[in-house]
């Protein structure tokens, strides 16, 4: 396992065109309510379809919270998004981990969805805190590597 | 494992929050320091040091090994990668979601172009 990347898949019963467009354009449905950028609970998540487009929500009180932006915008086979929200889901623009999405035809009017989540350890303490330190973070996987040899 | 990973991850990012432990576990990522290394050069006290290095441990976020009559703090990588679960449980709910959706709309438009075909 690695610590620095999420990596998930799921097989949808679903044409390429439709997972796309219910992925980008029906993100406030999917979006885990327990989970929202900004103080109160988010009306909808927008996303911006082309390439540099926004990434953002609306909330109850009216106010709008920035998530990230589009980096590669190739429908209907890949997104690429920009995650700028800390470990606190809290918006940081000095921060940037990527989410590529690819969309895969598997037959049978199937599309297989693989989402990556990389660079992690940006996330991680909240901010920069592991980028920044001297050992960075391959001090850490050694580490990690260290305790799970022991175990 | 803790039975608990979500509320070890509200610990983790807490004990985080302060600038002085932020600071603490900065220079600890450099290796392993006695409480006398951690405190030197900062401006708080060194019980205030040890509060802290108490709230990081308690985060799993720092170790603490005794070598002779010496307690060394070092990075503990069990509070990140329970940061790094968070998020995974964060993409597995949203991934389902998404499924449900898209599988249902799918069947929707495929039900409506049936109609239009029968209407033809």
């Amino acid at each position: 396992m690695s610590l620095t990347i999420i990596e998930k898949e799921v097989l949808v019963k679903a044409s390429q065109e439709t997972a796309f467009k219910v992925f980008t354009e029906k993100m406030d449905s999917w979006w885990p309510k327990t989970h929202h950028v900004g103080k109160t609970p988010m009306l909808e998540s927008i996303l911006e379809p082309k390439k540099n487009g926004r990434w953002y929500g609306r909330h109850e009180d009216g106010s709008e919270s920035n998530v990230g932006y589009v980096l590669e915008w190739e429908p209907y086979g890949r997104l690429v998004l920009a995650w700028q929200v800390d470990g606190n889901f809290h918006y940081d623009p000095d921060l940037i981990t990527e989410v590529e999405v690819q969309f895969i035809p598997e037959g049978r009017g199937s599309t297989r969805v693989k989402l990556g989540h990389k660079d992690l350890q940006k996330l991680m303490g909240g901010s920069k805190v592991i980028a920044d330190m001297d050992g960075g973070w391959g001090m850490i996987m050694n580490l990690y590597k260290n305790v799970t040899d022991a175990a | 494992m803790s039975a608990q990973p979500a509320r070890k991850h509200d610990i983790a990012l807490n004990a985080l929050g302060d600038p002085t432990r932020r600071a603490i576990f900065e220079k600890l990522g450099r290796g392993a320091l006695s409480v006398a290394h951690i405190a030197d050069g900062m401006s708080v006290t060194r019980p205030a040091v040890s509060q802290h290095l108490k709230v990081l441990r308690e985060a799993k976020l720092i170790s603490m090994h005794q070598i002779g009559t010496r307690s060394y703090y070092r990075i503990d990588p069990e509070g990140l990668t329970a940061i790094r679960d968070y998020l995974d449980r964060f993409w597995d709910e949203a991934l389902g979601n998404f499924k449900q959706l898209a599988e249902a709309t799918e069947k929707a438009s495929a039900a409506n172009s049936k109609k239009l075909k029968r209407k033809k």
